[in-house]
């Protein structure tokens, strides 16, 4: 692990300061080391902040300097992660080392610094690949983000496959990304687009999801974790009906793969992406994995240089996947950060992660549903029923901007407002806004406390004017 | 009618009123105890009529003067007032609270006029603007929104152009309202951007219905015509079909404000 979490050995010859920032992120491998023994000595992530066990939250919290400041005179409480998440200083580091030590074009050159970019953006693949246990880490496309990596499959894969009648059939809960793309290519193949709704639990319904496969279905595409219900579906077992019908499955794994563990083996979805930046990592750079005899069937979606294999003045012959997939010069230092931020997030363990936030996120739903006329959407949480760890909702009354307005403005807390890129789901909830809070390994109860307390007195202050 | 507790928490007192009867008592209790009798009629003639003047007994309780603009202020003064009120408030809370006075005093939109073609484009939260231009050739605006602040927003651009001609209306640009300073967290174009949005549907529909009653009096090109055409390439930014884009690098006042200038 340590190995995987410190730069390559022969990295520190390559300039003198390198060693002393090589030195700097060694002493900080050894203390998170430390810690995670110390967790291990702990029982379990616990909520709790008695001195006795430290929560996840309070341990990291020292690794992102970002939420240390104060934002119109508040404490800033960041509770947006699920629009984009804070990166610790080693990712910043990776990045930084970068472009300061070892910044060259990849895949072209010969000389030192273009090899050794290029074994650390292949690296980074491979760290993606081993994160969600792809079998090869040619199945991963570096793409700038999930939107572009979903684009991707439309364009590529549905253009080539989708003929008039086929249907696609995807959720009313699915972020824009995993709906426009489809409307896209379904207006020019003729495919047709079939929507799940919800059920009584505020759900995608996975019977009537199962009812509408048939063979003339081509591809399921939906989310892993909403991202405004904090559901999560079945992949596995729609995975198994889907293939049951010849239709492949497009997994949107933006709101899981930075909160839990993935593993594309097990869920056997054909297609599945996920962004970088949600997952501690830079923006600009995402991935999208593909089953290899899948991407080797796909034409090209961008062109450009790196895809190619030969180019003529009439024609081009086209590279093998993943490289037909990426034209151009990649995010080469991004790519290799979110290799940095899947090292941090494997040393704490994404099963801690995940057991931490189930807990706060229950914390959150309880105290949020203990304030009055709070309405939240999506599932409860039980025994069954996991819900993630995020909570859009709505209070009587009071707009969701207006909320999120003072929240900022009066206590620091930073909450999203608007349809979160779900238009139709919120048609379909019959708003038009809502409000979101959304948690991750770095929020502590207090974050949680914080934002009740301030919710509260915002309420209280707009219905002053009533 | 006077729960003046309400009152007291105001740093200054409120800019606007209204000596309308309030809907019902404990709706707009904030305007009674302070409303001069002599005086409100001046804001409601900048409303509801232009042919009235202003009135000589200006209240000495309130420290500005737009209660007495008279008829002919320009859309300019009336910019500068709003912007000094805004400054004078220093307590971040206070601004809200005027905001959400000014969101109060708003005239009511019709249920008829809540309609998709007036929803103004591009806003996080749902703003119906309505606009006409009246016989004096002069626009007159309406609007309703589903956030309180937004209705702030709107009422206080409101109260600069209703009534304007077109040109003062075109003549608005983001930088002026930035100055009024309730706040620029982000100079960037968003879609949290409540202010230049509507502005931008005034602007654009205004010149909409120039053009129309231009075309109405036999195609005749207004003395200002080119004026109008420089003003419409500043019209095109997002969220309308537009050839031109425009660089809004300082945006007008977005929803989310700065109350610690």
């Amino acid at each position: 692990m340590e190995g995987v979490a410190m730069k390559l050995p022969s990295f520190k010859s390559l300039a003198p300061n390198a060693i002393s920032i090589g030195h700097r992120s060694f002493s900080r491998v050894r203390r998170s080391s430390s810690l995670s023994v110390f967790s291990a000595a702990s029982s379990s992530a616990t909520v709790a902040t008695n001195s006795e066990s430290v929560s996840l939250g309070h341990r990291v919290r020292k690794d992102f300097r970002i939420l240390h400041q104060e934002v119109n005179g508040s404490k800033l409480v960041y509770l947006d992660s699920a629009a984009t998440s804070q990166k610790p200083s080693v990712v910043l580091e990776a990045l930084q080392n970068y472009y300061e030590f070892y910044n060259s074009n990849v895949h072209r050159g010969i000389h030192y610094l273009s090899a050794k970019a290029t074994d650390e953006f292949e690296l980074a693949r491979k760290k993606v690949a081993r994160f969600i246990n792809a079998s090869d880490s040619k199945e991963i496309v570096f793409t700038r983000n999930a939107t572009e990596a979903i684009n991707l499959v439309a364009y590529s894969w549905g253009l080539l496959n989708l003929k008039p009648g086929d249907e696609v059939i995807l959720t009313v809960a699915e972020h824009h990304s995993c709906i426009v793309p489809w409307q896209l290519v379904s207006e020019k193949t003729g495919a047709v687009l079939k929507y799940v709704m919800l059920n009584e639990d505020e759900v995608p319904d996975v019977d009537k999801l199962r009812e509408m496969l048939s063979p003339k279905t081509k591809l399921v595409a939906v989310h892993h974790v909403s991202n405004v219900l904090a559901s999560c579906l079945p992949i596995e077992e729609i995975v198994v009906c889907a293939h049951n019908v010849g239709a492949k499955v497009l997994v949107d794994a933006c709101q899981s793969v930075p909160h839990m563990v993935v593993d594309v083996q097990k869920l056997n979805a054909d297609f599945l992406v996920a962004s970088s930046h949600k997952m501690c990592g830079p923006t600009g750079i995402g991935f999208l994995y593909g089953r290899s005899d899948l991407l080797q069937s796909m034409p090209p979606f961008l062109g450009g240089g790196e895809m190619i294999s030969d180019v003529f003045l009439d024609h081009s012959t086209y590279a093998e996947p993943p490289s037909r997939f990426e034209a151009g010069t990649p995010a080469i230092g991004e790519a290799i950060a979110l290799g940095a931020a899947i090292d941090y997030l494997s040393e704490i363990g994404m099963p801690k992660i995940h057991e931490y936030e189930v807990e706060l996120g229950k914390y959150l739903y309880e105290k949020l549903s203990s304030l009055p006329d709070v309405r939240i959407y999506g599932p409860r949480p039980s025994e069954s029923v996991h819900r993630g760890a995020l909570c859009s909702f709505n209070v009587e009354g009071l707009h969701p901007t207006d909320l999120a307005t003072f929240l900022d403005q009066q206590h620091g807390v930073a909450i999203r407002s608007g349809h979160h890129c779900a238009q139709p789901l919120h048609r379909y909830l019959g708003v038009n806004a809502s409000a979101r809070a959304s948690l991750y390994f770095y929020n502590t109860k207090e974050d949680v406390d914080s934002f009740v307390v301030a919710l509260a007195d915002t309420v209280s202050f707009f219905n002053s004017f009533k | 009618m006077n729960t003046s507790s309400s009152f007291k928490v105001f740093a200054s007192p409120p800019l606007i009123f209204s000596s309308r009867p309030p809907k019902n008592a404990s709706q707009n209790p904030r305007f009674s105890s302070k409303v001069p009798r002599s005086c409100p009629k001046t804001i409601r003639c900048m409303r509801d009529s232009l042919n009235l003047r202003s009135s000589p007994n200006a209240p000495s309780a309130l420290s500005f003067a737009t209660v007495e603009a008279p008829l002919g202020t320009k859309t300019s003064d009336k910019l500068r007032i709003l912007v000094s009120e805004f400054r004078s408030l220093t307590e971040p809370i206070d601004r809200v609270k005027r905001l959400l006075n000014y969101a109060a005093d708003l005239a009511p939109l019709d249920d008829t006029a809540r309609v998709s073609a007036n929803r103004v484009p591009g806003c996080t939260t749902q703003v119906w603007l309505d606009i006409k231009m009246d016989e004096f050739g002069r626009m007159r605006f309406k609007a309703d929104s589903d956030s309180e602040i937004s209705k702030g927003f709107c009422s206080c651009l409101i109260w600069i152009l209703d009534g304007a001609k077109p040109e003062e209306v075109m003549g608005v640009r983001s930088e002026d309202l930035s100055e009024m300073n309730v706040g620029v967290h982000g100079k960037e174009q968003s879609r949290v951007n409540t202010w230049q949005n509507v502005l931008m549907t005034m602007q654009k529909r205004t010149m909409t219905l120039v053009a129309a009653d231009v075309a109405h009096r036999g195609g005749e090109r207004p003395p200002h015509h080119h004026k109008h055409d420089l003003l419409f390439k500043y019209v095109n930014g997002s969220y309308m079909e537009s050839s031109t884009v425009h660089d809004y690098s300082i945006s007008l006042l977005p929803l989310y404000y700065d109350f610690t200038i």
